[in-house]
């Protein structure tokens, strides 16, 4: 029985010295508000309440093909990537109604690719891990120690890449797939349509533009899954950019960090640039560029920047010449 | 499912525990034995089938020994003592037939799974060479976890029986347990029938103690694998996949890195299996036992995967080199190159066996095989030299037990290890050899000061956790050498302490563990062999 009860108190003394070092790792911000676990999983609490104009959700092929930096600096909107690997769309809805709560976004990007993907079959471990990221928020932020080592402890640590990944790897893809134009549909799970039901109502009770994206890539994308998109933004009267029809002059050998699967940061430019101009279309943002409101943005490119200065530099003087 | 997934852990483990504890004592052997199963299962799903034909096919070949070995014993009892040899050659005979299906029979699977398409591949290659017109057609089948290990396992059964050194068992749970107890069945160690499959069978109930003690080395193994192996991961992984960007230091670095994780890696599991047997107080043989503190690569590979090199040893080393041939190859080589080198020849033949399947082994593909060739070459040019060095290290008035000389063979043999552990991760023996001559011939000092080794993926954040852990090691290391049980020493200090170092080292593990984005998990290396 001493033993039982001394178990007991190891584990509730570990469990408060958890809590207290959560408390001093964890982005501070929202945290009455949201509550700890949310502002764990969702970094775009991390950003200044409305600063954000776009959310683009979805999964990997989000977070590789657009870099919120790059839209900054050419045309000044605020885009953050509530993107997760494998992302099934409940999670998208949850990231949205977090999002959308927190920032009142004008528009929504919404990745097409969540659509076909079977929440059942997301894997148990994957499960697991977020329980444990629920409960212990400190297993996603732990590494929070090395920027409180170089900038202190800080109210608000904002992701500085606004929830992109810059890569840098370069491996070709052997194979090209061009979209075979089929006409055959790529059926959407019932419980899928629901979800995506509810996101449309999410989006229209907050005035927000839902646009339906699908990113490049070679091997997750096809004709069956386009007009399966195409018919169901049509049902809801939504704009969808298939960026697989598109010739954005991605070059699959250097622009791919896995064959054609996701883009790298080569390619990532090239796509950032055409939504910033499809977003400039839309008449709907203003460019916060010399907005002081917008510092943190201002500082996040300089950081962006300062990492990746010898890439970037590359890549522009490819441009110029 | 691996021994570091959170669900091995916080899930599997604890619903074993206590559905082991609950079950009464005489089913608690099955339990564990259905529990292997549906570990094995989880990974494998229906693979298990040829595991299940292995327990089967080495039980009943035991058994049949064991019925042979009486009938023998009956005849001899009623035979006259002339006679005793004949008779007891023709049983030996016999069960030699039975020694062989078994092995053949449990070999062919594990050709099958793992070395089939390296064979035909080569094989096509040398038809092609030929200039002759057909192929064979190339097979790959997806292999069942840990057949490499069950199999070793297996044989050394069944070689044990046959040698008599232990009896046939005739309880096949205790034998199913033996072969495919769940800490076990990925990553090993080897352990003999002796030395484990009376303690799986004991149906002693987990207690309090061994619950800690267990899980304190699976924690152990946890700091080992998440602070540092995949801390490590990330630069390795730039390195090796494109080394022609890096100069020779990089290199280099990698390299060493690579080293590290594998030790940090394999050894992790190796806690985490160990504690995990300990749990239900089955004492699972030490795997590891601190190789860097080694003198040279000879003593080296008696303290890294202890297991593989001592059933290399009884089963291939000495059945080759105290065969008959081999007795007569020495007698002759004595006379005609005298008794140093005499001695050596029919050792090195052995040597040559245990090396070459000893890198087969690890994978079927030349990488592996150069591999064991190279710690081959190390080890017989050490022995070969060993007394020209004695005599010179007398001449100059050299001590060998010195500090000095000490350091001076620890890093000697550190950088042979380094050097055969290029080899074993380099995909092609062209990239294993295009790192080794850059490594001596791009080097460019700068790197050193330049800031570029921090660009690879670890910082100097990461640098300074990486050399902190590896204090914490070493400090457990030295302790370990002078045979002092850590666990045992720090379960008598106050609850103070006690409790302040276990809740360091959870909160090491959960705060400078490098899992979570921009982190690459070292996959388990050692399950693919």
């Amino acid at each position: 029985m001493k033993k039982f009860f001394k178990s007991i108190v190891f584990v509730f003394i570990l469990l408060l010295l958890v809590e207290t070092l959560t408390l001093v790792l964890l982005p501070g911000r929202n945290v009455k508000k949201y509550g700890v676990f949310e502002v764990a999983a969702y970094e775009i609490l991390g950003e200044e309440e409305n600063t954000i104009d776009v959310i683009a959700a979805g999964d990997s092929l989000v977070y590789s093909s657009l870099s919120p930096m790059e839209i900054w600096k050419h045309f000044g909107y605020t885009v953050f990537d509530c993107a997760s690997a494998a992302q099934i769309i409940p999670d998208t809805y949850d990231f949205l109604k977090v999002g959308i709560k927190s920032q009142h976004p004008k528009i929504v990007l919404m990745e097409a690719n969540v659509l076909f993907r079977d929440p059942a079959k997301k894997k148990q471990e994957n499960k697991l891990l977020d329980y444990l990221k629920y409960y212990f928020p400190i297993a996603k932020y732990h590494d929070n120690w090395k920027k409180y080592i170089t900038y202190g402890r800080k109210k608000n640590w904002a992701n500085v890449y606004k929830g992109y990944k810059f890569i840098n790897k370069v491996e070709p893809a052997t194979e090209i797939h061009p979209m075979s134009g089929s006409k055959k549909r790529r059926e959407i799970i019932k419980s899928n349509l629901q979800t995506f039901d509810d996101i449309v109502k999410l989006c229209e009770e907050n005035n927000v533009k839902l646009v339906l994206v699908a990113f490049p890539t070679q091997s997750t994308w096809s004709s069956k899954k386009h007009n399966s998109t195409q018919d169901l933004a049509e049902k809801y009267g939504l704009e969808f950019i298939d960026l697989n029809l598109v010739d954005l002059g991605i070059n699959w050998e250097t622009d791919t960090k896995d064959a054609g699967n996701h883009l790298n940061y080569k390619g990532a430019i090239k796509v950032s640039k055409y939504i910033g101009n499809y977003l400039e279309s839309t008449n709907i943002l203003k460019d916060h560029r010399k907005d002081e409101k917008y510092k943190s943005y201002i500082n996040a490119y300089r950081i962006y920047y300062q990492n990746h200065k010898e890439q970037l530099d590359k890549i522009e003087t490819t441009a110029i010449e | 499912m691996n021994y570091f997934d959170l669900t091995y852990i916080f899930l599997f483990l604890p619903i074993v525990i206590i559905v082991y504890n609950i079950m009464p004592k005489k089913i608690k052997p099955a339990i564990l034995l259905l529990a292997s199963f549906v570990f094995f299962f989880m990974i494998s799903k229906f693979l298990i089938a040829f595991l299940l034909l292995s327990i089967l096919s080495v039980y009943l070949g035991t058994r049949w020994m064991s019925k042979v070995d009486r009938k023998r014993d009956e005849v001899l009892e009623s035979t006259e003592k002339e006679q005793k040899k004949e008779i007891k050659n023709k049983y030996r005979r016999r069960k030699k037939l039975i020694l062989i299906l078994v092995i053949l029979f449990n070999i062919t699977f594990l050709f099958a799974f793992k070395y089939l398409k390296f064979f035909t591949l080569n094989t096509n290659f040398l038809l092609n060479c030929m200039h002759v017109g057909w192929r064979i057609k190339v097979f790959k089948f997806m292999a069942p976890i840990g057949i490499s290990y069950y199999t070793l396992q297996a044989i050394s059964y069944i070689v044990d029986v046959y040698q008599e050194k232990v009896e046939a068992d005739k309880n096949i749970i205790r034998v199913s347990l033996y072969l495919s107890f769940f800490p076990q069945i990925m990553e090993g160690p080897i352990a003999r029938y002796s030395q484990t499959a009376h303690a799986l069978y004991e149906r002693v109930r987990v207690n309090f103690q061994n619950f800690c003690f267990g899980y304190q080395r699976i924690l152990y193994g946890l700091f080992k694998k998440f602070v540092i192996a995949d801390r490590l991961n990330v630069v390795v992984g730039k390195i090796f996949s494109n080394y022609q960007n890096y100069d020779g230091i990089t290199i280099f670095m990698g390299i060493a890195f690579y080293t590290l994780l594998l030790y940090m890696e394999f050894s992790g599991t190796m806690d985490v299996v160990i504690g995990s047997g300990e749990i239900f107080n089955v004492k699972i043989p030490e795997n590891f036992r601190q190789p860097f503190f080694a003198k040279n690569i000879s003593e080296f590979w008696t303290r890294w995967h202890i297991s593989l090199g001592a059933w290399f040893k009884d089963y291939i080393f000495y059945p080759v080199s105290l065969s008959k041939p081999m007795k007569k190859l020495t007698m002759r080589a004595r006379k005609g190159l005298g008794n140093h080198l005499g001695a050596l020849i029919s050792g090195a033949i052995a040597l040559f066996a245990v090396w070459f399947l000893n890198g087969l082994w690890h994978g079927a593909g030349w990488t592996f095989l150069f591999y064991g060739l190279y710690q081959f070459t190390l080890i017989l040019s050490g022995n070969i030299a060993e007394p020209f060095i004695k005599d010179l290290c007398t001449k100059l008035k050299i001590n060998r037990q010195n500090i000095a000389y000490r350091i001076f063979q620890s890093v000697k043999m550190t950088f042979f290890v380094f050097i055969g552990e290029l080899f074993f991760r380099a995909p092609t023996l062209e990239v294993g050899f295009g790192m080794l001559k850059m490594m001596f011939t791009k080097i460019h000092i700068s790197t050193l000061w330049n800031g570029n080794l921090f660009k690879l993926g670890m910082d100097k954040k990461d640098f300074l956790i990486v050399f902190l852990a590896l204090i914490v090691i070493f400090i457990v290391s030295i302790l370990r050498e002078k045979n002092i049980n850590i666990r045992e020493s720090i379960s008598k200090k106050n609850i103070g302490i006690r409790w302040l170092i276990y809740y360091a080292l959870i909160l090491a593990i959960i705060i400078f563990g490098a899992y979570g984005p921009g982190y690459i998990p070292v996959d388990p290396i050692y399950a693919d062999f």
